[in-house]
């Protein structure tokens, strides 16, 4: 799909670029006779076929339902986008808005929501523990 | 997600990723975000990016995490160089890394007379605040930290986090009317937050887990979270586990109803029907996600192991 974006984005760039250049050459050329048919038509053809492309080469729709919306996120997790920041940490897709609340964990849970309230010396503990007993679970 | 992310953390950090988080420290301490030429070219020149700062913020918590204060340190320095001493969150940050230095509780009992002291100052820095209370909370004064707490979340009484954090409390000294509140607060703020429907279902359940009118908020509730998001695993989970402890009840007080309506108050006791419908459902969607996780699709990889794991099992239980 992206390469056939990007061929008809070109196409129709090329067609559009041919079809003003020729305009002006005709007007330059005679400057009260009407444009040619020929022209026109490619002017029009020039921009379905850059209409298309655009319309091709953009990125997928979101749900617009609420449900769907948030099933996609739960059931598809966190994905790379393709893009990397400068520290070479990938850049990902949109997950769960309210993971914030660190609710998932449910009662007592270990989840890392709510970090206003970060146990630091409770982790610290844990991962000393663990480092202690040889890194095993 | 196979790679540890500094940008986008995970939702739960067991030790060997807090591991993995903490080894990127080297190379993001070797290059600094900012740029060292002179005024105006330093605004031209600049190579800092929102991003880089979530992250250096990210790994300074890895680094606390890890006992890598000397690295908290530096990113700290980096990041008090770059927003000032004075930057509530800055502050925070200082005093996370204190309390993580403090040896015993009786330098934590001296940081929290400092937190104390950065109040009187400016009372409004809602990060300290919420500091305070994790390090009453820390120190084992539960009683303390609620009340602290309460008196936060009544200036600010639109702080879904904090709404959350004294739920948690609330339900972890078995208080579980007030913990139902402090969870319908969080409603009140994010209706559409799914995790919190559940969460309240869960407390509903866990206060009286065969009582009927219990039993039914926490059927809807959990039906409200199922709703807001079609593949809600824990949601489903709930769901099924509430409407298997229903059905009996239900066609047990089938003959009793009109007696018993008179004494639940406000919500009458769902549809017997319904409910063995509701129980369907969320067998089959418990059933689809087992399987299509299990057969490792793309587009079906982003549930927790654990929880679907649990969900086999309970639909094995039959």
């Amino acid at each position: 799909m992206p390469f056939l974006g990007t061929a008809l984005n070109t196409a129709g760039l090329l067609f559009l670029t041919h079809a003003v250049y020729s305009t002006h050459e005709h007007t330059a050329t005679f400057a009260h006779t009407p444009l040619p048919l020929d022209i026109t038509i490619e002017l029009l053809v020039s921009i379905l076929i850059l209409s298309a492309g655009i319309v091709v080469s953009s990125p997928q729709l979101k749900p617009i339902q609420w449900a769907k919306w948030a099933g996609k996120i739960q059931r598809g997790g966190r994905h790379s986008e393709g893009k990397w920041t400068r520290e070479g940490e990938e850049v990902l897709s949109e997950g769960d808005p309210y993971a914030f609340l660190g609710l998932d964990g449910g009662i007592g849970g270990k989840g890392e929501g709510r970090r206003g309230f970060w146990d630091v010396r409770g982790k610290r503990k844990e991962y000393a523990h663990w480092a202690k007993t040889g890194g095993k679970q | 997600m196979a790679q540890a992310n500094l940008l986008s953390p995970p939702s739960q950090i067991p030790p060997p990723v807090a591991l993995q988080l903490s080894q990127k420290a080297p190379p993001i301490l070797a290059a600094p975000p900012t740029s060292s030429l002179p005024w105006p070219l330093s605004l031209l020149f600049t190579r800092e990016t929102p991003e880089s700062w979530a992250i250096h913020e990210n790994l300074f918590l890895a680094s606390i995490r890890t006992g890598d204060d000397a690295s908290a340190r530096q990113i700290l320095d980096r990041l008090t160089a770059r927003f000032g001493e004075d930057n509530e969150r800055i502050v925070t940050m200082h005093g996370i890394y204190e309390e993580a230095l403090a040896k015993d509780d009786k330098a934590l009992e001296r940081i929290f007379e400092a937190y104390e002291k950065i109040l009187r100052d400016d009372p409004t820095n809602f990060g300290v605040r919420k500091r305070r209370v994790a390090v009453l909370k820390s120190l084992g004064r539960t009683a303390d930290a609620i009340t602290a707490l309460t008196v936060l979340v009544e200036n600010s009484p639109i702080d879904a986090e904090a709404w959350a954090e004294l739920s948690e409390l609330y339900a972890g000294v078995g208080a579980w009317g007030q913990a139902i509140f402090s969870m319908e607060e969080v409603l009140l703020i994010m209706p559409n937050s799914w995790s919190a429907h559940a969460q309240v279902a869960t407390l509903h359940y866990l206060s009286s887990p065969t009582s009927l009118p219990a039993l039914s908020l926490a059927l809807r509730h959990f039906a409200r979270s199922v709703e807001l998001n079609e593949y809600y695993l824990r949601g489903y989970y709930g769901l099924k586990l509430v409407a298997e402890k229903l059905i009996p009840l239900l066609s047990d007080s089938s003959s009793s109803n009109a007696k018993r309506n008179t004494d639940d108050d406000d919500v009458p006791p769902p549809n017997l029907a319904s409910v063995k419908k509701l129980d369907e459902l969320a067998t089959s969607k418990l059933a689809e996600i087992v399987r299509q996780y299990g057969s490792g699709k793309k587009g079906w990889t982003g549930f927790d192991e654990a929880e679907v794991i649990a969900a086999r099992e309970l639909l094995d239980r039959k």
